[in-house]
C-alpha cells in the first residue's frame, strides 16, 4: 500500500509531480508553518524554507509544530519546519535559511512556486517583483484583525492571492497601492505584536496550498491562472474577489516581461573566460569580473 | 551546468499560433525568442521575455528546406543581442506530439548563424528551440569556442506548470 493512496485522485502521477516539486515559502509563523505542514502530508519533495526569527512564547498559539519547549530553548523557525517536514519525509530535500529572503536569493531562483506568509505590503511587493522577474507563480496570504470603531468587536480577514507571471499582480488587484505602502513606511517600527489567531491562518494557508495542487496536478477542469480570494473571518466565508473575474482576460501593466532576468549577467564569470569589459581586443585579465571566478579555477591559473 | 528554459503559458501559446501561419512561399515559419539569464546554484535559467516573428520578407527562398531566413533577418536579431542585451533563440515548431528533435538541417543551419550572436553579446548565452504541440527541445552556445549543448530542462510557466526535459517531466 502506498502512503498516498488516499489521494491517487489527485492524477496517476502526481506523487512523482509533488516529489519533484520545489517550493520556496516565505515565512514560517502562523501562516507557513500550516503551509509546510501540508507540503509534507501532501509528499512535495523539496523545500526552500526561509525565516529569520526564533520562536518565543507569544509564538505558540499558531506556529504549527512549535512546542513550548521550543520556545524556552528559542529554537530557529526554520529547524522547528525542517523538523516537521522530515517527520513525514525523511528524504526531503531541504535548503533551510535562518536569516531574511533577501539573503537566499540564488537558492530561491531554482524554486517553481513560492509561498509568501509575510507581514507587510512592502515585503510581498518584493517578493513578487522577484517572482516576476524569473518566471516563477507566488501565492500570497495574509490576515489581519482589526477592531470595529470602538466597540470592542473584531474583523477577522485575509487574502489568499496567486500571481503568475504575465497575469495580474498584486497591484492590479488592487491589494498593493502606493498610499499602503507609504502609510506602512510611516508606522514602520512601532507595529508591535499584531493580533493572529491559529484557525484563520490554517484556512488561508488550506486554501493557498489547494490552490498550489491546482497548479500542478490536472485533477479537476482547468484552474485560472490568476486568483484572488477574500476570507471574512467573522462569517467564515472564501469568496472570489469583486474583480476577480473581470482582471482573468486583463494584461499586467506593472512588470514588463522585458524585465526577467539578472541585471548585469555574464556567463563568462558562471564559466571562468576572461571578460573584456574595457575595449575590444583587450584581454582584460585583470578585469573585475575576473575576480568573480570560481576559486578553483583561480587556484589553477596561479599553479599554471 | 543545467540550463532550463522558463516560457510563460501564454507567451508558449503565441509562438505556437503564430507559427501556424501560412507564409506566402516557405513551407513553414520561424521566429525568435528573445530572452534574460539568470544564474541559480549549479546552472542557468533562459527566462523568455517576447517573441519576434521574422518578416515576411526576410524570408529567401529554398525549396531545399521549410523556411530560410535572409540575412536581414539575423542582423535584426543581432541587434537586439547587441543594443538590448537579449540573448536570442531561434524557434520554429515540427508539430506533432511529444518530444521533438532537431533535423540535420536544423542542427546544421544552427550552428552557421547561433554563434555570430555570441560575437556581438558575448555575455549572454543564444541557441535555438524546437516545439512540438505540447514540448519543446533546444540547444544552446555559450561561447564561441564551444560547441553546442543540449538545453536540460523546459518549464511552462502557468495552469497547470509543466517541467519537462533530461530529469524528467510533470
Amino acid at each position: 500500500m502506498d502512503r498516498f493512496d488516499r489521494q491517487s485522485f489527485l492524477g496517476s502521477n502526481s506523487s512523482e509531480i509533488l516529489d519533484r516539486l520545489t517550493v520556496g515559502i516565505i515565512g514560517l509563523g502562523g501562516g507557513g508553518s500550516h503551509e509546510v505542514q501540508q507540503l509534507a502530508h501532501l509528499g512535495v519533495g523539496r523545500y526552500v524554507i526561509v525565516d529569520p526569527d526564533t520562536i518565543d512564547l507569544t509564538n505558540t498559539n499558531r506556529l504549527i509544530g512549535g512546542t513550548l519547549g521550543d520556545a524556552e530553548l528559542e529554537v530557529p523557525k526554520v529547524e522547528i519546519a525542517e523538523r516537521m517536514i522530515r517527520g513525514l519525509l525523511p528524504g526531503a530535500r531541504i535548503t533551510s535559511i535562518k536569516g531574511h529572503w533577501e539573503g537566499a536569493l540564488e537558492d530561491l531562483k531554482r524554486c517553481d512556486v513560492i509561498m509568501g506568509a509575510v507581514d507587510s505590503f512592502v515585503a510581498r511587493e518584493r517578493l513578487e517583483c522577484f517572482c516576476r522577474r524569473y518566471l516563477i507563480p507566488y501565492i500570497d496570504i495574509g490576515m489581519d484583525v482589526l477592531e470595529l470603531g470602538e466597540t470592542g468587536k473584531f474583523l477577522v480577514s485575509g487574502q489568499v492571492i496567486l500571481s503568475t507571471p504575465g497575469r495580474p499582480c498584486l497591484r492590479c488587484c488592487g491589494f498593493l497601492d502606493d498610499d499602503k505602502l507609504k502609510e506602512e513606511a510611516k508606522r514602520y517600527g512601532d507595529a508591535g505584536g499584531r493580533p493572529q489567531v491559529v484557525w484563520s491562518n490554517g484556512v488561508l494557508a488550506s486554501v493557498a496550498v489547494g490552490l498550489l495542487v491546482d497548479l500542478v496536478c490536472s485533477w479537476h477542469s482547468k484552474s485560472p491562472d490568476f486568483v484572488h480570494l477574500i476570507y471574512d473571518g467573522n462569517r467564515g466565508t472564501v469568496v472570489p474577489s469583486p474583480g476577480m473575474e473581470h482582471l482573468q482576460k486583463k494584461p499586467c501593466p506593472h512588470f514588463p516581461a522585458n524585465e526577467t532576468g539578472d541585471p548585469g549577467f555574464d556567463v563568462r564569470t558562471l564559466i571562468g573566460e576572461p571578460v573584456n569589459i574595457g575595449e575590444q581586443g583587450d584581454e582584460a585579465s585583470s578585469s573585475p569580473a575576473t575576480s568573480q571566478r570560481s576559486w578553483w579555477k583561480r587556484m589553477l591559473d596561479y599553479f599554471h | 551546468m543545467k540550463v532550463t528554459f522558463k516560457i510563460t503559458a501564454q507567451l508558449l501559446a503565441s509562438v505556437r499560433a503564430d507559427l501556424k501561419r501560412s507564409h506566402p512561399f516557405a513551407y513553414e515559419r520561424v521566429g525568435f525568442i528573445v530572452a534574460g539569464l539568470a544564474s541559480c546554484p549549479g546552472g542557468v535559467l533562459i527566462l523568455a521575455r517576447e517573441y519576434r516573428p521574422i518578416n515576411d520578407d526576410d524570408y529567401l527562398r529554398d525549396p531545399t528546406v521549410g523556411a530560410m531566413m535572409g540575412p536581414d533577418a539575423i542582423r535584426k536579431a543581432q541587434e537586439w543581442a547587441l543594443f538590448q542585451g537579449h540573448a536570442i533563440f531561434h524557434v520554429h515548431t515540427h508539430g506533432g506530439f511529444g518530444m521533438p528533435g532537431f533535423s540535420g538541417i536544423d542542427l546544421r543551419e544552427n550552428a552557421k548563424f547561433v554563434p555570430d550572436f555570441l560575437k556581438v553579446a558575448p555575455q549572454n548565452i543564444h541557441g535555438a528551440i524546437v516545439l512540438s504541440h505540447d514540448a519543446a527541445a533546444g540547444q544552446f552556445w555559450q561561447s564561441t569556442e564551444s560547441r553546442s549543448e543540449t538545453i536540460d530542462e523546459f518549464l511552462e510557466v502557468g495552469v497547470p506548470l509543466r517541467k519537462w526535459g533530461s530529469h524528467g517531466s510533470f
